[in-house]
């Protein structure tokens, strides 16, 4: 993670912009219902190289867009810093536009 | 003069090493200054043996006066509700309690497990633990639904993993010098003037709770630490941050989820990996909201919160 703090913030917010734009493909469901099953991802996530951002997009499930019949997205997340643009959960670390989700979305 | 009796049962001695940190008032002055007559205290008690049981027998034959009897852990019923898993002074403890608390004017039960049943009475419960009239939510307990002391009152209930130092002397003073009749308990027979308000009432973070600003690591000086470290601060009943611990402190002050423990559920957790220290949530939504919360209301304030939420609530703002 340490990798991608390093860089700036803006052409990692660049990066994934072309990435998730390309269509990457990333893991949506399951949505973690419990927090076991949420704590299980944070470990796949724990896993990964720091700089491994395409990793942390796909086991996070990101979406360029909001998601779900109730238009989740980080906007409303209690892990998204709104001045920043940044998402909090160390796991993640990483900045993010506000209509963007996750299925790591905690409210 | 009041004469206390102070026993304990599947007790940690959590709530005596907490009694004998009190200030305001001290364990010294309520034997100084209010009158309170300690026969003893498994700390304090300079009885032993045959003249300890003798003492007892005499609180239960009436000789001495017995005033305020205080147990301290669970009453222990193992094996098959026999109680000689704990064993003092000759016979099961639960047959002291009984006895001692048949002769009491007041009965009070001090620390989460002799109020609600604690820790030990989490399932499956190998010691038979129950409190002395609640079994976590559930009324009656040891003593049942319908025990009252000879003051009239129920059992006090002076819950916590420890009792604050000062609630417990607090409620001896007001005892023993005559003000029982001033106490109001809550439906958990908690006294209402410290736990009618929340530990959340008087915390710091309060600002990072109103903004939905989160603290994601131990240590952080901003952030709540409701919404993803398991503090339970919103819902539990407990006068934590007005009553500050050694003066000084409390849990969520220094970076410590509150963990409920004045609350008859607790320990909430159930130890699996990931749900200790996690706030736990069904689809992304905390499964406890704050007391008085519905879902709805909280997504609707969420998205506010985080609309309107100013450029510092994101700062570290106890900066050394």
């Amino acid at each position: 993670m340490g990798a991608i703090l390093g860089k700036n913030s803006s052409a990692v917010l660049k990066e994934i912009k072309t990435l998730l734009g390309d269509g990457l493909k990333t893991q949506t469901e399951p949505f973690p219902e419990t927090a076991v099953e949420f704590s299980k991802i944070l470990d796949e996530l724990r896993a990964l190289e720091p700089d491994d951002l395409e990793g942390r997009l796909v086991i996070g499930g990101f979406t360029d867009h909001p998601y779900g019949e109730d238009e989740m997205r980080c906007q409303e997340c209690i892990y998204y810093l709104v001045h920043r643009k940044w998402c909090d959960l160390p796991e993640l670390s990483l900045p993010v536009e506000p209509n963007w989700w996750c299925r790591l979305w905690k409210i | 003069m009041a004469n206390l009796l102070w026993l304990q049962g599947g007790a940690c001695s959590g709530n005596t090493m907490s009694f004998l940190n009190a200030e305001e008032p001290s364990a010294v002055d309520l034997v100084t200054d209010f009158g309170i007559n300690i026969l003893w205290h498994p700390s304090l008690g300079v009885e032993l043996g045959d003249n300890m049981k003798a003492l007892m027998e005499s609180c239960v034959s009436g000789e001495t006066d017995l005033d305020i009897f205080v147990f301290e852990g669970s009453v222990v019923n193992a094996p098959n509700g026999t109680g000689e898993w704990n064993r003092f002074a000759g016979k099961p403890m639960k047959e002291w309690v009984r006895l001692l608390s048949d002769k009491a004017q007041f009965v009070v039960a001090l620390g989460d497990c002799a109020t609600y049943g604690g820790i030990p009475a989490m399932a499956p419960n190998p010691s038979e633990s129950e409190g002395m009239q609640f079994l976590k939510r559930e009324r009656g307990g040891f003593l049942g639904p319908d025990f009252v002391a000879k003051s009239g009152l129920p059992v006090i209930n002076i819950p916590g993993c420890p009792a604050h130092p000062d609630w417990v002397t607090q409620i001896l003073v007001a005892v023993a010098s005559g003000r029982a009749g001033d106490l109001t308990l809550d439906e958990f027979q908690r006294p209402k003037t410290f736990f009618s308000s929340f530990t959340q009432t008087g915390c710091t973070r309060n600002m990072h709770f109103a903004y939905k600003v989160s603290a994601t690591e131990f240590g952080q000086r901003k952030g709540c630490l409701f919404y993803d470290l398991g503090c339970r601060g919103p819902m539990t009943h407990s006068p934590c941050n007005r009553i500050l611990w050694n003066r000084q402190s409390s849990k969520t002050r220094a970076g410590m989820p509150c963990l409920g423990c004045t609350e008859p559920e607790f320990p909430f957790f159930d130890l699996e990996p990931g749900t200790l220290f996690k706030t736990q949530t069904v689809m992304g939504v905390p499964k406890d909201l704050p007391t008085g919360v519905d879902k709805k209301g909280y997504i609707k304030l969420t998205g506010a919160a985080k609309a309107a939420s100013p450029e510092w609530a994101e700062e570290d703002m106890f900066v050394v």
